[in-house]
């Protein structure tokens, strides 16, 4: 066979998606060479108007939300609602690969749209549809968003602090809707890899509930065997019962988070003696310390010097000297901290992408690096219908835009 | 998992388990049947990423040591008994850890002494007999058992390599020491969790654990299927915290092209939603102990659902409140009458009738609720049940994929430690019955 130079290549989806989850799904099958193309209504996806905008300035082509889940992939125009519109997105169907659709059967079957038939009319496709709670069961027709999803799967319930009059606090970045799209991408593989043996498509049906339902890591087997459910700590591991804290504020006014350890002779030794290397050890090297039992009895003097350790120093320092100890120590970092951290610069992790009038923009680089073959490139998320004409056959666009105008 | 526990412990070989003939392997049904893994990989991350293999058709030959007991197996999550992951027992059964069954179900398990030049032997040989190769160690350990990817690919031509790791395996952090919750540290995840100007709340999870795991699944998938294409094999590095970045969303963009500073004290925005300008947008006290509805409010057709639910009291019809953007700038007022309204109602019931109403609403649900009381979980079968010879009957989470066509195989709980020793290693290497024996003796495996 010839060697493709992306994995992906030649492979054709189609996007109908309204939301982060199935946008991202579309995205990282354009990060691996598929040919994306989105489909949207006249006034163009609602992920449009989300903002922020590049330079406040409202429009359907300047969100940066659209921006970064839907690079590289293409934009045509077309009404499902009206009949050209959907005979438009037929046309399209007949030699895709995927089509990945975030309609709730409700809107569905409004459209008139029937998944399962489309794998009956094309054998070869796979149907990637990702909805807030599947396609079928008593919640389906149910609304969400990211706040929702996260709450009623689980994962919020160990998000929060340590003060429980305070609510559960939603993790940044909408983590409901990426849950969604990791099964997605996962689903939509291991499709593709089934129909390399059989040659056919089928309907693959993600549910975002179901997703984060799945993602609480801990939660989970801390119901399954011990049936006890996890209390929600102050940025550390939701745990049956209550345990120290880990985040430790720094000189500079920033953190870093540090698992205090004292059972572990070798990370206790090396703890003692960085502290003593800044002449703050004080106590701690009195040898009843070296004895794990009295170290446990008096772990609130031990939690005091530390916390004094670490007020004195600024957090990278503390960061980079704590974890050259051989200890686990991690710096909380903001976003604009990452584009001037040393070892991304070395991975050269960070992406330039030319953005008319605007100049280069910085964006995240590869989840994946493979050897012997590689993503695409970044390029800018399409202007809304950028690739109507040459991605809609004649017939089909003649109508589509004539319905959509009218 | 959250904390460093690298304790060296010595095993015993275990007793021979009863032969129970359900837990024989056998051939495998699914997308990836045929394809055989040695996996080197431990923790959680590689466990979960290999999970997703394994559910699918992969033989997954999990090579554990003996002398190094992989943590799940040692962590003290166990049937009738609450204990906290840092209270685990000097000598754990290392068949009883209830995490290890969850992340190692339908693979098989052997032990290998790396340490021992016969164990690394016999490593070779049974990597010259997979197709794909997975470890999730600190860097440089591999290298020195000499499994370089170079190496690899002598052994087994175009082999597929993947490496999980924190930091990737370049740059002058590599070797840094990595745990979910550091990872979500450096990578921002933590730092944009949390109310404005308090300290952040981050994760009370290690949710890149999971999330790394299921994009190094997804780096295998497309590996092998590119394999399949052209026959070119390849090594996969995929660093935790480069895959965390990439979850950070559009705050990144406002950071890179608006010059944003998110250490204004006005970022991060707690259970609050900045874009779009959605309000009330919160999670509310609900009747009983620490119970919480969250309900969002996008546009005015949800407010109306929202007052109508109400029953209408007064002061939704104030001004501040008329419009989506007189209310996202009234929060502060809006998310106090919200709370005061939401406190002596039940959770679901008030869920359902919002959701009723058009208005998106959902439970604040522990893993019990999820489990126990969730219709439309239960109704799509997302978790089920597996016997396990020394824990007994264990629920698991499964992948939440439905296919028209795949079919997730689930065959066998996790293995017990060393399980499937004879069979890898007389029945797919060819290993003779004395030289196996002499193996076992000599505690290479």
């Amino acid at each position: 066979m010839a060697q493709a130079k992306h994995p992906l290549s030649g492979l054709k989806v189609v996007e109908v998606a309204g939301d982060v989850a199935g946008e991202f799904a579309g995205l990282l099958l354009a990060q691996m060479g598929a040919e994306v193309l989105k489909v949207e209504p006249p006034q163009g996806s609602p992920t449009r108007a989300v903002g922020p905008f590049a330079k406040g300035e409202a429009g359907p082509d300047t969100s940066l939300a659209f921006w970064y889940y839907n690079s590289n992939k293409k934009s045509a125009v077309a009404e499902l609602s009206s009949p050209a519109g959907m005979a438009a997105l037929r046309s399209l169907l007949k030699d895709a690969d995927v089509f990945i659709c975030t309609l709730q059967p409700r809107e569905l079957s409004a459209l008139k749209l029937d998944l399962a038939a489309l794998t009956e009319a094309f054998p070869r496709l796979i149907v990637l549809s990702v909805t807030p709670f599947g396609l079928t069961g008593p919640w389906v027709d149910y609304k969400s968003s990211d706040l929702i999803a996260l709450a009623l799967g689980g994962p919020l319930n160990s998000c929060g602090y340590d003060d429980h009059s305070i609510p559960p606090i939603r993790p940044g970045g909408d983590q409901g809707y990426h849950s969604a799209t990791s099964f997605a991408q996962i689903g939509v593989m291991l499709a593709l890899l089934e129909r390399q043996k059989t040659g056919r498509g089928q309907l693959l049906d993600i549910s975002m509930h179901e997703a984060c339902a799945v993602n609480v890591e801990l939660a989970n087997p801390y119901w399954f065997y011990p049936k006890v459910n996890v209390q929600r700590q102050t940025c550390r591991h939701a745990q049956p019962s209550p345990t120290q804290s880990a985040l430790f504020r720094c000189a500079d006014g920033r953190y870093v988070y540090f698992a205090l350890i004292l059972a572990e002779p070798k990370a206790w030794n090396a703890l003692v003696s960085w502290m003593d290397s800044k002449g703050m050890a004080v106590q701690l090297t009195e040898p009843e310390f070296s004895d794990v039992a009295y170290r446990q009895a008096h772990f609130h003097e031990v939690q005091e010097l530390v916390e004094c350790f670490f007020l004195v120093q600024d957090s990278h320092d503390a960061y980079l000297d704590g974890q050259a100890a051989g200890l686990p120590i991690g710096v909380l970092n903001a976003p604009e901290d990452l584009f001037g951290d040393e070892h991304l610069k070395a991975r050269e992790f960070f992406q330039e992408v030319e953005h008319e009038g605007l100049g280069k923009v910085t964006y995240p680089g590869p989840i994946y690096r493979f050897s012997s073959f590689g993503g695409v490139p970044r390029t800018a998320a399409p202007k809304l219908g950028e690739h109507t004409a040459e991605a809609l056959a004649d017939g089909a666009r003649t109508l589509a835009t004539e319905d959509a105008a009218s | 998992m959250g904390a460093d526990f690298s304790m060296q412990t010595t095993t015993a070989a275990p007793k021979p388990v009863l032969a129970d003939p359900s837990r024989t392997p056998r051939p495998r049904q699914g997308p990836l049947a045929g394809v055989r893994v040695a996996d080197f990989c431990w923790m959680g991350v590689g466990a979960c990423a290999t999970r997703l293999l394994a559910d699918f058709g992969a033989e997954v030959i999990r090579i554990e040591d003996r002398n190094r007991l992989d943590m799940p197996r040692r962590l003290p999550i166990y049937k009738g008994e609450a204990r906290t992951y840092g209270e685990e027992d000097a000598n754990p059964d290392p068949n009883k850890g209830g995490l290890f069954n969850n992340y190692n179900r339908n693979k098989l398990g052997v032990t290998i002494n790396m340490r021992s030049p016969k164990g690394r032997e016999l490593a070779d040989r049974l990597i010259a007999a997979s197709s794909v190769v997975t470890e999730n160690f600190a860097p440089g350990v591999m290298e020195r058992w000499g499994l370089t990817y170079e190496r690899l690919n002598q052994l087994s031509p175009e082999v597929i390599y993947a490496r999980m790791s924190g930091f990737g395996h370049t740059g002058p952090h590599h070797e840094h020491r990595s745990y979910g919750p550091i990872v979500q540290a450096v990578c921002g995840l933590s730092y944009i969790s949390g109310l404005p100007g308090e300290e952040p709340s981050g994760w009370g999870l290690s949710y890149m654990d999971n999330e790394a795991a299921f994009f190094n699944a997804s780096a295998l998938l497309t590996a092998i299927y590119h394999r399949n294409n052209t026959g070119l094999g390849a090594e996969i590095d995929v660093s935790a915290v480069e895959a965390g970045i990439n979850l950070l969303g559009p705050i990144l963009l406002d950071v890179s092209v608006n010059g944003r500073s998110t250490r204004n004290g006005d970022y991060p925005t707690g259970n609050r939603l900045e874009h779009p300008n959605a309000a009330p947008h919160g999670v509310y006290p609900c009747q009983g102990e620490d119970r919480w509805i969250a309900i969002a409010v996008f546009d005015d057709a949800e407010w109306r659902g929202l007052v109508s639910v109400m029953g209408a009291p007064s002061w939704t019809a104030e001004a501040r409140f008329a419009t989506q953007a007189a209310r996202f700038a009234n929060q502060d007022a809006l998310d106090a009458l919200m709370g005061a309204w939401t406190a002596d109602k039940d959770r679901y019931e008030l869920m359902h009738r919002l959701q009723a109403a058009g208005v998106r609403a959902g439970a604040v649900q522990t893993a019990e609720d999820t489990n126990d009381h969730d219709p439309q979980i239960a109704g799509r079968g997302v978790f089920f049940e597996m016997d396990h010879p020394v824990i007994g009957e264990a629920r698991f989470e499964g992948t939440p994929i439905q296919f028209s066509q795949t079919v997730q195989e689930n065959w066998r709980s996790g293995p017990l430690l060393g399980e499937d020793n004879a069979h890898v290693f007389k029945g797919l290497l060819g290993v003779a019955e004395d030289e196996y024996e002499e193996l076992a003796a000599e505690g290479v495996i």
